[in-house]
């Protein structure tokens, strides 16, 4: 399968001080496609996620964004063009109620006496209620202060929140480290349901089977450089471990990525 | 599993823990204490409220964005004395007249608002703009704003308010003067910004989780900017305020007013790691200080008893903070 190209990376390095996270990490996401991003602890995938959302500038390198070559300043700004980031650490504020949450941001305004912005509590909690209910996900009161929810309802928010915004490129960092096997699966279901829109979606996981699940290509970032970056369908749980520790086949990486920056 | 009606019930009580409080030392008060109950009572504990009430209100939303603000005394301070010396007419007063005569009491509260802005402002610029802690900043501020208000008055006193001004602070509406009824609509006000209005929502959503709050969007740095802005000009209102009520200012007025704003803020509920608090409960946190305050005087107990009282007090407000949570997490 070919999907139109959405984000492309080139050459993207990353140095903290003297240690380089990032020593050029070049690959392609489509429209419509799912790219697992795999990789051990430190290996650079946070990293490289937060350089696309605009969490962080990358040191060096060139990044092309629905045809325009760019990097974002501020993930603000990534998110005005359509980059929605789900990261590791919950984006949530606890002390605020589920609608509050869901709305971060970007709260619906009626205007009073033609300039107090006021909020539309009401309607953003329909809108909520409906979001939630089409997911399958259930939350006992929407008014709670999410402080109040368990660690799965908390990620159903977060990945119900990023699923309502849409958007063009949706990034995921590990989204199911707390969910339960039920949850997990409606999440794959909920990316399959987001690609099939025409959204492009990067998943950072380190469950091999979720990958397999849910991926159309498998990148693997090994030690900040593209160890790998297979169709899934032409790979195997084993040589993707192989990829990611660093005893691969070389041969097959330098196949799909014949400029690619191995040695 | 206790039943969503009880939790809500529970959840109420827990929300508005300062205002049961409030009716209940009212009323043991109004039992045990002698005169007491008496509308002139109750008239002079609002009155009492409005100074430290309005500092209150801008320090609550500091802290409620996850901020500190110490400067807010010495800032009423100098807005007090800035308008006492352009509008007062003894003392170090400049005696300045406007015509028409009712042009002063704009004037002067602009004059205030702007003085206490640009110490705000000051605050901002050390600890968004230059990432200084905030509590070290501002209590720079609380010392070397309070210095100038000394500097400029050579420790001496405006007396003697222009009359338009006074007008301000002597006439009643419904047995409380109207500077009470300028606290009272500053508390109206600013609990619907706070809890109605994107701005309102996006204070607390950055007290809550200043990271999330920036990844989704939100001009966080922009947002705290205006709060210590804000927290300043109240801080002005409530000088200018100070002002007006005592006819005049000295070097020293309100000294000691910013512990009973943090003592209200805390006692209101408002939790000192940001996110949480509402100003109503703020409101009531005053109301109860000026209650026991006024117990005290009318048993004629010595006036040190209240500080020790207070002290107390904001001990067991925290201390009720604690336990509100465990009470919480057992209905959730």
């Amino acid at each position: 399968m070919s999907f139109p190209t959405l984000l492309e990376l080139d050459d993207i390095r990353m140095n903290f001080g003297a240690i380089e996270a990032l020593r050029g990490v070049s690959f392609k996401v489509g429209k419509g496609e799912v790219v697992a991003l795999l990789g051990d602890n430190g290996a650079g995938k946070s990293t490289l996620v937060k350089i696309i959302s605009g969490g962080l500038k990358a040191s060096a390198g060139r990044m092309v964004f629905d045809g325009e070559e760019r990097f974002f300043p501020t993930p603000a700004e990534a998110k005005a063009q359509g980059i929605e980031t789900v990261y590791q650490d919950l984006s949530l504020c606890t002390n605020v109620d589920v609608v509050g949450n869901f709305f971060m941001g970007r709260e619906m305004v009626k205007t009073w006496l033609g300039f107090i912005p006021v909020l539309r509590e009401k309607e953003m909690e329909a809108v909520v209620a409906q979001a939630l209910k089409n997911a399958g996900t259930r939350i006992p009161s929407l008014r709670t202060n999410v402080e109040h929810l368990s660690g799965g309802q908390r990620q159903a928010i977060e990945l119900n929140r990023f699923a309502h915004w849409g958007g063009k490129l949706v990034l995921l960092d590990e989204p199911f480290a707390a969910l339960g096997v039920e949850q997990t699966r409606r999440g794959l279901d909920l990316i399959r349901r987001i690609a099939g829109q025409g959204i492009g979606v990067i998943v950072i996981t380190h469950i091999m089977q979720q990958a397999f699940q849910v991926a159309d290509r498998i990148v693997v970032i090994r030690q900040g450089r593209v160890a790998g970056d297979v169709p899934t369908g032409d790979t195997s749980p084993d040589k993707v471990v192989g990829l990611i520790t660093g005893e691969a086949v070389i041969g097959q990486a330098q196949e799909t990525r014949p400029n690619g920056p191995i040695h | 599993m206790t039943s969503p009606r009880q939790r809500a019930i529970a959840e109420f009580i827990l929300d508005h823990l300062v205002w049961f409080m409030l009716a209940v030392v009212l009323i043991a008060f109004s039992i045990f204490v002698p005169n007491f109950f008496q509308i002139g009572i109750f008239a002079n504990i609002v009155e009492q409220s409005t100074f430290v009430g309005v500092m209150a209100i801008g320090l609550a939303i500091v802290i409620i964005a996850g901020h500190m603000d110490l400067s807010v005394e010495s800032t009423a301070a100098l807005a007090a004395m800035i308008t006492g010396i352009l509008f007062c007419s003894r003392g170090i007063g400049m005696g300045l007249t406007l015509t028409p005569e009712w042009l002063v009491i704009p004037v002067s509260l602009i004059i205030s608002l702007a003085v206490g802005g640009l110490i705000g402002c000051l605050n901002g610029v050390f600890t968004i703009r230059l990432r200084m802690n905030a509590f070290i900043v501002t209590l720079a501020s609380y010392i070397w704003v309070r210095g100038l208000v000394v500097a400029v008055s050579g420790g001496r006193s405006a007396q003697d308010l222009a009359p338009s001004l006074r007008i301000v602070g002597i006439q009643q509406l419904l047995y409380v003067p109207l500077i009470a009824w300028i606290a009272i609509l500053c508390f109206i006000v600013f609990s619907f910004i706070m809890q109605r209005t994107p701005f309102g929502r996006h204070i607390t959503l950055i007290g809550g989780n200043a990271v999330a709050a920036f990844r989704a969007g939100i001009k966080v740095d922009r947002l705290m900017f205006i709060s210590f802005i804000l927290a300043g000009a109240i801080a002005g209102l409530a000088g200018w305020l100070l002002a007006i009520r005592t006819s005049g200012a000295t070097a020293n007025l309100g000294t000691g007013m910013l512990f009973n704003a943090f003592a209200a803020v805390v006692i209101g509920g408002v939790s000192l790691k940001g996110g949480v608090g509402k100003l109503p409960g703020v409101y009531a946190g005053v109301l109860l200080l000026s209650s026991i305050h006024t117990a005290i005087n009318l048993m004629g107990l010595p006036a040190h008893y209240t500080q020790v009282i207070l002290g107390l007090l904001v001990l067991a407000a925290v201390l009720l903070d604690t336990l509100k949570l465990q009470i919480r997490q057992r209905f959730a």
